[in-house]
């Protein structure tokens, strides 16, 4: 035990860091919202998705029985695949962690120039969405910075490539680029009517819009396809989020984005943005790329599953340990979604270490 | 017939065609391999294949990407459609290097470093026997067993369908103690796949042939020592 006692919140803490001050100890930003809260709390992975508030009361519980900032989020990375036309399949069975696309929207580069953008309000997962942040708007608990986590922001080309699938996508960035321009096109046309339904709904204070972008990681993309097809259409959108007076962005770099982080440098995420780096990017590398920014990150997910108590306490404290040295805002947070069926007693290790290493 | 010198221009240019992924010269240099008598064995092998072998190697180079090998792909079988009714019309069968039973694990659907995986063996000259995705568990025990393949191959990308890994293994393990078993796919690392039982771990597409080899070796290796 550390012997410090608590003297913030943990909203208190992330407004602090927002503020460009430091909190008293890191706050545990934990990447559970969905499976492994509903695993946890005894529901399943599919009702983490389409049953909002189940998911909602789950993630609450979760958040306070383990010490950690409430994020009530809903949300999927296969968003678009259903939303712009097609059809996904519910996480079912013993192995299935999120929502699938089982068809997707578009098949041909003549479906992408004829495809029109659907009805928002009605499209795909967003009558859930809005159903889970009418849930999550009506509190805003001592644990929670933001009690609407809008789903849209730094998600466009991820978008895209659900949308047609992505290895379409791929394909067609080299062969028929007018038909990828065009699927990032819908797909920012969708986002900026997504972000204007949601700022109808819930306004600007309070709620922070989010993505993740997976599908332009470099295990998939170039740098160069990145900066080309990538970032001037998240940029677009996340820019429309900044001028409609959201003051904070959350970008969740996904995967292995090394080579782009030159070019996600040179995308407005507000002031500060909140950048959660995958585990396969250095802490202090994505300091001294986003220093104006907080850093949220980034423990392998891998090791929470499958290490032993020990060893997550071990990998835990050394993050906090890189973390502290940044002169940025610093969050510890999985470096993707929390395992949801991560053991209890390593989520445990986990949290006690940032509890007895992460004080200022 | 053609000469020596044109045969080594048209296998040049099918190695081209698809380390440059332009799927029409491939249809064109393969049509024109047969035209002048090119041996399509030789055409596909020194020509196409070895493209695709280029690529792959661009690839570890992270010069290539993803969509770059999708599309050399796509090249190099548009030139193996046109070459393939004279490989068959010959009677000629290649030599197989090794077989392997590939799948993306149940509760998970993402196939495209599956898909990489089983192009680059194919190319090798393995024979694969591709379950697709989302795949039963069992079903990986099942087409072992009726193929008697050497290697069986087993991705996935999430932290809840890596978890039916150490099951398939074991199942796996307790019909046919034999078998090289290979994991891949992003939360995997070497540790985790020893962990887990496997006996190898690909970390990219280009490395999975390799790894498949050295495992294929050391089975040999130890049944020369019993």
């Amino acid at each position: 035990m550390s012997g410090h006692k608590d003297t913030m919140t943990d909203r208190e803490r992330v407004l602090a860091l927002l503020d460009y001050k430091k909190p008293d100890r890191v706050p545990i930003w934990p990447f559970a919202y969905q499976g492994f809260a509903c695993v946890y709390t005894g529901t399943s992975i599919a009702d983490a998705y389409n049953k909002p508030k189940i998911s909602y009361e789950a993630q609450k519980k979760t958040c306070a029985d383990f010490g950690w900032v409430f994020t009530p989020m809903l949300g999927y990375a296969a968003y678009g695949g259903w939303e712009l036309g097609g059809e996904i399949k519910w996480p079912s069975g013993e192995f299935a962690q999120a929502p699938t696309v089982l068809r997707h929207p578009v098949e041909t580069p003549d479906d992408v120039m004829a495809l029109e953008v659907p009805d928002v309000k009605t499209a795909g997962i967003v009558p859930l969405l809005k159903e889970f942040y009418d849930i999550s708007s009506k509190e805003m608990l001592p644990n929670e910075p933001f009690n609407v986590m809008a789903f849209g922001a730094n998600m466009s080309f991820t978008l895209a490539g659900n949308i047609s699938g992505p290895d379409k996508l791929c394909k067609w960035m080299l062969k028929k680029p007018e038909a990828a321009h065009r699927l990032l096109q819908l797909a920012n046309e969708h986002i900026i009517k997504l972000a204007e339904y949601w700022k109808d709904l819930y306004g600007v204070d309070g709620v922070l819009p989010l993505g993740g972008e997976p599908t332009s990681a470099n295990q998939l993309i170039s740098p160069a396809n990145f900066e080309k097809f990538a970032m001037p259409y998240i940029a677009e959108v996340n820019q429309k989020f900044l001028d409609m007076g959201y003051k904070h962005l959350y970008a969740h770099i996904c995967g292995e984005h090394n080579a782009n982080l030159p070019f996600w440098a040179r995308i407005p995420q507000g002031n500060p943005g909140i950048i959660s780096i995958a585990q396969e990017i250095e802490i202090s590398k994505a300091g001294e790329t986003f220093p104006n920014d907080i850093i949220l990150g980034n423990i392998n997910p891998a090791i929470i599953q499958t290490g032993s108590p020990d060893e997550v306490y071990e990998a835990t404290k050394k993050n906090v340990e890189d973390g502290m040295a940044l002169s940025n805002g610093y969050v510890f947070s999985p470096g993707c979604e929390m395992p949801p069926m991560a053991p209890v007693e390593n989520i445990r290790a986990m949290s006690q270490a940032v509890f007895d290493h992460g004080w200022y | 017939m053609a000469s020596e010198e044109r045969t080594s221009e048209i296998l040049d240019k099918l190695r081209q065609a698809v380390y440059d992924f332009e799927e029409d010269d491939a249809v064109k240099w393969a049509k024109t391999a047969l035209e002048e008598g090119v041996d399509p064995f030789v055409a596909t092998l020194e020509g196409l294949a070895t493209g695709m072998i280029e690529a792959g190697e661009a690839y570890n180079r992270k010069e290539y990407f993803v969509p770059e090998l999708l599309m050399c792909a796509d090249a190099l079988y548009a030139g193996l459609d046109v070459l393939k009714p004279a490989i068959d019309a010959s009677g000629r069968t290649a030599e197989v290097k090794g077989s392997i039973v590939l799948g993306v694990v149940e509760g998970d659907v993402h196939d495209i470093g599956k898909n990489l995986v089983k192009m680059m063996f194919e190319v090798a000259g393995w024979t694969v026997y591709d379950l697709g995705k989302d795949v039963p568990l069992d079903k990986f025990v099942e087409e072992q067993l009726r193929t008697d393949s050497d290697v069986v191959g087993l991705s996935a990308l999430m932290t809840t369908s890596m978890l039916a890994m150490p099951e398939v293994i074991k199942r796996i393990r307790a019909k046919n103690p034999k078998v090289r078993i290979l994991l891949g796919g992003a939360p995997i690392n070497p540790e985790i796949a020893d962990k887990y039982g496997a006996d190898g771990y690909a970390k990219t597409a280009g490395t999975a042939v390799d790894e498949a080899i050295n495992l294929l070796k050391m089975l040999k290796e130890e049944e020369g020592r019993k």
